[in-house]
């Protein structure tokens, strides 16, 4: 049997005016595709600000319809020494209270008649000594949003009147109420109303971010590998007198172009609509937040955009280069696209640091970044590393695409089988059935 | 200056397919073709004409022999052979979302056309094949017969001196299929060299100058219709092509049983 693979590729100068005549024509045919334009374009400017509107109107339509809701609740023995009491619980509106006939029956919460049982006792213990004093249960049913809320509400007006049931019994016993309290806890925000919104922004935008970079390249890898392929106008530019090394870089530029696109227009049209979004919705907290972002954090964050779309559009293509028609192409690449979207959900981690260990990680590194860069820290050692090993992972991730494209079978989109089945049979086949060598 | 503008010699193309084992899919084919000359390939599907080619075109790695176009080796300078011919086959599409205008403005340049010349080139491919009234349109909005006008076209956009039609009326109506007969026939005029590969009688009978049978990866004759008639004896170049198949099909069951 011959050696198939016994040539390997010549040598090859990238040819930058080549590279961008194929670059711009890329970018002009792929502008005319809809779904080009909808996924790297539209959506990243206006479905996820629409998203998160949409969330968050529903949040507060909720907590609105819930706020409204009224709690009936069945109250038991009353105190007669508080009399007070319970014109304050009769007195909350939203609290309505069911005049009990006979013995209650917890079976009434569990199918929702009724959302609590109030029983006041009298204290028992050392708690008796206290003239006056009581104890309070409540029956309800935690797995019933109604009936929780009613448990809320009714500790919160029981409570305010414990506090100042208290004071006054101190008052007679001429304590004061401080002293009765006890330890004080004063706590001071010390942020701004911009570092306040930073955080915020920080905790939402980087996932988002990485998700837009992610689908920004999704259909531009897919189009200009397997699309070509399945167009038949691969085999067009294959025998045109465009060098293989050209092609590749220029579709490999179109395709982070997209993504840079899509990452850094939806980080705009976040800024630009959150605080009339969140505002009004947020009430009284949206007056303490400023989404604005610093000047400086801009560059940083649209370098971010490059890196992480640079890794993710040389990622998709590795797996899209064996894809022969849009279908494989989109199946092929999903596990790569699911697994660029985990190191985002790790960050919700409470109290997680942009660490130097963290900084060497793809993705989740760009991402940290750019978080940081939106709560307007610059954590400068953290951020070099993030630059080199971003750069790194992409020039490993652009050499085994250029080492994968070398082969024959695949260049020319004859190969049939995935990534997996490639390295199988590159490391693992009986001699004799390698694969075709290359040409250039 | 080179005599031959393709000259191809023991070339060879032996790959491993999974239920088929080796496959000698071309099995040391040599031949010639010079300027103001079709060159004909005749074989049925799967004679290794298209692998050839393909070759030829430095789509595929041929796995021993030599191929030149001009003086460029195939394997040695893919990108100088790319320049120098322009390969027109049923695999070879148009961008579905450029207009005609832009696809040869596009292929010119990435073939190395002078950048100058680019729009007074694109401009007179499109007045010659009668591409203006849609030179603007997208191509996907085209009808076949325009496709296959811009299609030409764009083969010969950077004025190659070698052309290769692999089956290029395959799919095409009669009229169609005449059209580009007459332009290939036009391109010979012009003094460019041509490869031409088909498993259509009349269509190697009418265009090539020379013509090579070419079966089971192999060439079994090679000449002018006149002299391959007088070699064979029989009047129809589809007699003729039987003929020499037959004889290659006698000669593989003579060399089996001493094997």
């Amino acid at each position: 049997m011959t050696n198939l693979d016994s040539n390997g590729p010549t040598k090859q100068r990238l040819a930058w005016n080549q590279i961008v005549t194929l670059y711009r024509y890329e970018l002009r045919s792929a502008l005319r595709e809809r779904a080009i334009v909808i996924n790297s374009i539209l959506i990243p400017i206006f479905l996820y600000p629409l998203i998160m509107w949409v969330a968050f109107s529903g949040i507060m339509l909720v907590k609105w319809h819930s706020d409204s809701t009224q709690s009936r609740v069945v109250v038991q023995d009353w105190p007669r020494e508080h009399p007070e009491l319970r014109n304050r619980i009769t007195r909350e509106k939203r609290i309505t209270l069911i005049e009990e006939t006979n013995r209650f029956d917890p079976r009434e919460i569990s199918a929702a008649r009724l959302d609590a049982l109030v029983l006041f006792e009298p204290a028992s213990g050392s708690a008796s000594n206290l003239p006056g004093n009581f104890q309070v249960g409540i029956t309800f049913d935690s797995s019933k949003d109604r009936s929780v809320a009613a448990r809320e509400r009714l500790e919160s007006v029981i409570n305010d009147y414990r506090r100042e049931w208290l004071a006054r019994e101190a008052r007679k016993r001429e304590i004061s109420p401080e002293e009765w309290a006890g330890i004080h806890i004063d706590s001071k925000n010390v942020a701004t109303k911009r570092q306040m919104g930073g955080f915020v922004l920080g905790m939402m935008l980087p996932i988002l971010f990485v998700v837009m970079v992610a689908a920004g390249t999704f259909y531009p890898a897919i189009d200009c590998t397997a699309g070509e392929r399945e167009r038949n106008t691969w085999e067009t530019l294959m025998s045109s007198g465009a060098s293989r090394v050209n092609v590749i870089v220029a579709k490999y530029l179109y395709v982070t172009t997209f993504g840079t696109m899509a990452g850094i227009l939806n980080l705009l049209a976040f800024a630009v609509t959150l605080k009339p979004i969140f505002a009004p919705l947020l009430k009284e907290a949206g007056t303490m937040l400023n989404f604005t972002v610093l000047p400086q954090s801009i560059p940083l964050i649209a370098t971010g955009a490059v890196l992480l779309a640079g890794f993710v559009s040389a990622g998709m293509m590795i797996f899209a280069a064996f894809a022969r028609t849009f279908k494989e192409g989109q199946a092929m690449i999903m596990p790569f696209y699911l697994i660029v979207m985990l190191p985002p959900i790790f960050l919700q981690t409470p109290g997680i640091q942009f660490s130097v260990p963290l900084s060497c990680v793809p993705v989740v590194n760009v991402t940290m970044m750019i978080r940081s860069a939106l709560t307007g820290e610059f954590p400068m050692l953290q951020i070099a590393i993030t630059f080199v090993a971003s750069v790194l992972a992409i020039a490993l991730c652009i050499r085994i695409a250029a080492y994968i494209l070398k082969f024959e079978e695949v260049m020319i989109g004859n190969y049939n089988g995935s990534l997996k089945r490639f390295l199988r049979e590159r490391f693992l086949a009986k001699p004799g059935r390698s694969m075709k060598g290359a040409h250039d | 200056m080179t005599e031959f503008s393709v000259r191809v010699q023991d070339l060879r193309k032996i790959y491993y397919e999974e239920g088929r084992g080796e496959v000698r899919a071309v099995d040391g084919i040599s031949f010639e073709c010079r300027p103001g000359e079709i060159f004909g390939l005749l074989g049925a599907n799967g004679a290794g004409k298209t692998t050839t080619l393909r070759m030829l075109a430095t789509i595929l790695k041929p796995t021993s022999g030599a191929a030149y176009v001009l003086q460029h080796e195939v394997t040695k300078e893919p990108e100088a052979v790319r320049r120098n011919l322009g390969f027109y086959s049923a695999t070879t599409a148009l961008y579905p979302r450029l207009t005609a205008r832009e696809t040869l403005d596009f292929f010119a340049r990435i073939n190395g056309y002078p950048a100058d010349r680019v729009r007074e080139r694109v401009e007179k491919l499109i007045a010659r094949f009668g591409i203006t009234e849609y030179a603007n349109a997208r191509v996907d909005r085209l009808s076949q017969g325009m496709k296959q006008k811009v299609s030409i076209a764009r083969t010969v956009v950077h004025d190659p001196p070698v052309l290769i039609f692999d089956e290029p009326t395959v799919g095409l109506d009669v009229l169609n299929a005449l059209e580009m007969q007459k332009v290939i026939a036009e391109f010979r005029a012009e003094g460019k060299a041509i490869l031409f590969s088909t498993h259509i009688m009349s269509e190697a009978e009418k265009l090539c100058d020379r013509i090579a049978i070419v079966h089971r990866g192999r060439i079994h004759a090679c000449d002018t219709f006149e002299n391959l008639r007088a070699a064979s004896g029989k009047r129809y170049l589809e007699d003729i092509f039987v003929h020499f198949i037959e004889r290659a099909n006698e000669a593989v069951a003579l060399e089996k049983p001493s094997a």
